[in-house]
């Protein structure tokens, strides 16, 4: 699908809302869904704990900030736990361009040296945790082929279950179900099935507030019951639309620190 | 006893009524309940804190026992077609449920971690199959130059490539390997298929186990048929006597399979030892028949019948009790296997007794005696007995320090005794499982794993340069051995990392200088990959580590070795606050193994001690008890000492060996006593004593041990040449047996006047003088 098309979809919706949840098609509820508006920028302090089968954790600190570029989204993140890795910095370059791969590098103190990162795919894990980049919402809504197949109350909120089934073949999930709340459009939960159409991971919305007038998500858990280890996301401080400089996102701005 | 015994024997429809009721009960049980226990971890006892530790270890870093494809290519791996087959045979593997995806490893899907002038780039070798040219050479190009998989996945000569499959804990079953076996060798030509790794060792042993008994039963059961047809010269008497082994292994097993026990590996030699043993009662009951025969011709079969009670049912329960303690003791093990093979198979010998003396009676008295047995070669075996006895008795100092010398020189071989804990070496040396072993060993690091566990107090001990040059050093260390291929540990990763973050150079390919970096690079390196494996090696707080040893054997000299030299490290590591540890299946084995050898000493000592006692009770002498012993103790420390000086390690298998001569063995010295104080009684003669003794509990002595050396040389066509060894070794045991009851035990017999007052010591030579008979020997 051309950008042009998605455009023109987003231009669709966008005339005939507002629509009740029922009447929009499955993609066009995951377009919501994706272009639901997050402010131009954001700051935030994020927590990501790590916990394996055992129940041991690791815990980050991370200090981050991120900005629109027109379809583009850049994003700088600062470790500021635990000590040994404290100041390592890493950014984030994703790419409105469907297909595009996402630009990275990363700062290390130690070697005082920015270097960049490239891997194979966005069904790569996120620095060891439980979310790979696509989970952490940068996947296109025109990758997959989604279909509606229910609805349901998630804490209350109404939603709708959307079925998606990646276009491409040889892709990490065999399918996912989204739980779209209605009228908020976010996912509050997620079910991810592998290759053998085996349950591989939930995603769960434990917390999400409005900001700003935006609704954000602010406490997410992601399970992964094969590997038997889950990864705890929990952003604070949050503030949107303050108006970030775009010089913050350079290769300097990363061994300096904000 | 007699008179109940009695009484049974004229009610022969009762009788087989309920030994065929039980016998269908117990096959039924047999049928519905029995199962084979493959799973090698439930060999051992998982109380011992070895055992405890090395499964929490197991857990802390995901430890499992892998099985390898090797895909061999003469032609060299780097084609499409043998690329293609490796990547379908991981999907295929990565599809198993006994499997889980992560778990498996082959050049399809291994990260490459390599460095740029950008920076850090982690992917796979190949996404899809390269079929280009250009494409191939460069795939090969990019192997050679990563120390992680060159060597570990593919051969340095890139002939041959690994597929890695490390499967669940106790999803290993029959199917599983079968499927395993079908999946491999639908990939053959021209690639060869090699499926090796401790699983597939384990079910191939498993497999052949049952297999080896199915075909050694009916060897055994066929010769125990022509043995009892050659002595006892009667149909009805043989197929008596084996109708009383086979039952007795029946409910033998339907009493395993009624308590719900699976069949473990020993456990599938009962049948073999049960039917050896089992025939010693008939043998000695039917003797006494043909005796009686030809002494009261006047007999009917009911006074036969009398008579065989009166005289038999005290000899038969003696050895049959011998025996069955012998087993028993084998309860000192803290290996449950072994534990149930020496309490079924004594149970088994009990039922073998209780059988022999209800059924044979009451078949006798139901079918009529057995044909006329006429007293073979009786004159012929009374001359060279008496001759024997006469040459024992006159070489008596000859015999004594020859024996002497005997114990002294065998005894030296003791110390050599080794304890092989190798699963691997309990197949042919020319077997597939061998063969594919031995070639995996050559091209790659090893197909045994020793995982060395350590552990520190502090968190992040293992983000100190320091601590990880240690244990650097001690892997670099341990490959210097022969035995070890390679080594594997978190030092690899950052090596790996450090060097490629420094353009390949070579002086990079250490330790990172600073625990920032070292954390700096692990943080990158989770950024850039998929870092499940790297926690294979290490645990979140940094506390714990896994090192590797890839070994080329799984023998016990080859384990030790290598934990030799991680033992010299131990000081060094303590310094740094860190305790060492091992872990793995490997490991579990070895631990395994002395335990085996530790419970071989206490059941040994222990069914000494309970035989010298009763034979003392029997006797009534407690001089007697240790006389008897005698043979045995000569018999144990022969044995011993032919394994040491011959090689022949202790096994799982080997182990039971002591046990059996013993319970087996000290069934001569009990007739022979018997007789011989019975002979001391009537004739108060020593000269006489001795030989109507030799004359008498000679032939059936001889009879027994044939008998039971013949059944156990059955053992020599099994497929397992521990299961061979043991063979060789009973049937030598009872032969040892056999010569030193007759010889040395006779010796001291008479050298201490057991039985004879002591004022015929000095007229031992005069034969004729008539000593007092002892009023308790004549009593019984």
């Amino acid at each position: 699908m051309t950008k042009f098309n998605i455009l023109a979809i987003g231009l669709l919706v966008v005339l005939t809302t507002p629509l009740a949840a029922e009447e929009l098609t499955a993609l066009e509820l995951v377009e919501k869904v994706y272009n639901r508006p997050d402010g131009e920028d954001m700051q935030s302090d994020l927590k990501m704990s790590l916990v394996n089968s055992r129940g041991d954790a690791r815990v980050r600190e991370i200090r981050q900030l991120s900005k629109d570029f027109g379809t583009d989204e850049k994003k700088i993140m600062f470790f500021q736990a635990p000590a040994d890795v404290r100041n390592t910095s890493f950014m984030n370059w994703t790419y409105g361009e469907a297909g595009k791969s996402d630009d990275q590098w990363i700062f290390l103190p130690a070697l005082k040296k920015v270097k960049r990162i490239s891997s194979d795919s966005k069904g790569d894990y996120f620095m060891g945790s439980d979310f790979t980049y696509d989970d952490l919402g940068d996947r296109h809504p025109a990758s997959d082929t989604h279909k509606v197949t229910g609805r349901e109350e998630i804490d209350g909120e109404p939603c709708t279950i959307v079925e998606s089934v990646s276009i491409e073949e040889d892709y990490i999930y065999s399918k996912t179900l989204s739980w779209i709340a209605d009228e908020k459009w976010i996912v509050l939960k997620k079910e991810f099935y592998d290759e053998d159409d085996e349950l591989l991971k939930i995603l769960t919305v434990e917390e999400h507030s409005e900001i700003d007038g935006y609704w954000t998500v602010t406490h997410s858990e992601m399970q992964n019951l094969q590997r038997d280890h889950t990864t705890i996301m929990i952003l604070e401080n949050i503030k949107l639309d303050q108006g970030v400089p775009d010089n913050k996102f350079t290769e300097r701005i990363m061994a300096r620190g904000l | 006893m007699q008179r109940f015994l009695t009484s049974i024997a004229k009610h022969p429809i009762p009788v087989f009524a309920l030994v065929a009721l039980i016998s269908v009960l117990a096959f039924m049980q047999m049928k519905e309940n029995t199962r084979m226990e493959t799973d090698l971890d439930e060999y051992m006892p998982k109380d011992h804190p070895a055992f405890i530790y090395s499964d929490e270890a197991e857990e802390w870093f995901d430890i499992k026992d892998g099985i390898i494809i090797a895909v061999e290519n003469v032609e060299g791996i780097y084609n499409p077609g043998t690329l293609g087959k490796v990547k379908d045979l991981t999907k295929k593997l990565q599809a198993m449920d006994a499997i889980e995806r992560g778990d498996v490893t082959s050049l399809s899907n291994a990260d490459n971690i390599t460095g740029s002038e950008d920076g850090l780039d982690v992917r796979a070798f190949f996404r899809k199959v390269p079929q280009e040219v250009d494409k191939l050479e460069d795939l090969e190009a990019r192997v050679n130059a990563n120390a992680m998989i060159q060597d570990r996945l593919v051969s340095s000569d890139g002939k041959v490539t690994l597929i890695v499959a490390r499967i669940n804990d106790g999803a290993f079953s029959q199917e599983f390997y079968k499927e395993i076996v079908d999946l491999s060798s639908g990939y053959e030509g021209p690639e060869k298929i090699h499926v090796a790794g401790r699983p597939i060792v384990e079910g191939t042993m498993a497999l052949l186990g049952p297999k080896d008994m199915k075909k050694m039963v009916p060897i055994v059961l066929l010769l125990i048929v022509i043995v009892l047809m050659f002595v006892l010269r009667s149909l009805k008497g043989t197929l008596l006597t084996l109708m009383v082994v086979a039952l007795s292994t029946l409910w033998t097993f339907g009493l395993m399979a009624a308590f719900g026990i699976p069949i473990y590996a020993v456990t599938t030699m009962i049948p073999v030892m049960l039917i050896a043993i089992g025939v010693a009662d008939g043998i000695h009951i039917y003797n006494h028949l043909k005796l009686a025969r030809v002494q009261h011709p006047e007999f009917s079969k009911q006074e036969a019948v009398v008579d065989l009670i009166h005289n038999m049912w005290k000899p038969v329960t003696m050895t049959s009790v011998t025996t069955g303690i012998g087993f028993i003791s084998l309860l000192t093990s803290q290996v449950y296997p072994i534990k149930y093979f020496g309490l079924f198979t004594a149970f088994g010998v009990m039922v073998a007794m209780i059988l022999s003396l209800v059924l044979i009676p009451t078949g006798t008295l139901a079918f009529g005696m057995p044909a006329a047995l006429r007293a073979r070669g009786k004159s012929s075996f009374a001359g060279a007995s008496s001759k024997f006895a006469e040459a024992v008795l006159k070489h008596r100092r000859a015999i004594f320090i020859s024996t002497l010398i005997l114990i002294a020189l065998l005894g030296s071989g003791i110390t050599k005794v080794w304890i092989n804990s190798s699963f691997l070496e309990k197949f042919e040396k020319d077997s597939d499982i061998v063969l594919t072993d031995a070639f995996i060993n050559e091209h790659f690091g090893g197909t045994s794993t020793l995982n060395v566990i350590l552990e520190s107090e502090i968190d992040d001990a293992f983000k100190d340069p320091a601590l990880l040059a240690l244990v650097d050093e001690m892997q670099v260390r341990s490959e210097e051995l022969a035995e070890v291929g390679n080594s594997f540990g978190l030092t690899d990763y950052l090596k790996q990392i450090n060097k490629v973050m420094n353009a390949d150079d070579p002086a990079y390919d250490a330790i990172p200088e600073s625990q920032d970096l070292v954390a700096q690079y692990l943080l990158l390196y989770e950024m850039s990959g998929d870092p499940e494996t790297l926690w294979e090696t290490v645990d979140y707080g940094f506390k714990r580590s896994n090192v590797m040893l890839q070994l080329k054997g799984d023998d016990s000299k080859t384990i030790n070795k290598a934990i030799d030299i991680v033992e010299s490290y131990r000081s060094q590591f303590k310094n740094l606050g860190v305790d060492v540890n091992y872990a793995g299946s490997g490991y579990k084995s070895l631990i395994f193994t002395d335990l085996i050898l530790k419970g071989q000493i206490s059941s040994l000592i222990l069914s000494l001690v309970i035989v010298i006692v009763l034979l003392s009770l029997m006797f009534k002498r407690l001089i007697a008890g240790f006389i008897g012993a005698i043979p045995i103790v000569i018999t144990a420390i022969v044995n011993f000492g032919v394994m040491g000086l011959l090689g022949i390690p202790l096994s799982t298998t080997t182990a039971l060996i002591s046990s059996i001569a013993i319970g087996v063995g000290i069934d001569y010295a009990v007739h022979f006593i018997d007789r011989y104080r019975i002979n001391a009684a009537l004739t108060g003669d020593l000269h006489a004593t001795v030989k109507e003794t030799m004359h008498h509990s000679g032939s059936a002595i001889l009879f027994n041990a044939m008998v039971v050396m013949a059944g156990f040389l059955v053992l020599l066509f099994s497929a397992f040449p521990p299961n061979r060894a043991l063979g060789a070794l009973v049937s030598f045991n009872m032969f040892t047996s056999l010569v030193g009851t007759v010889t040395i035990m006779l010796v001291v017999m008479v050298q201490t006047r057991l039985y004879f007052k002591k004022s015929n010591a000095d007229r031992l030579s005069s034969a004729g003088t008539i000593s007092t008979p002892q009023k308790e020997a004549a009593n019984d």
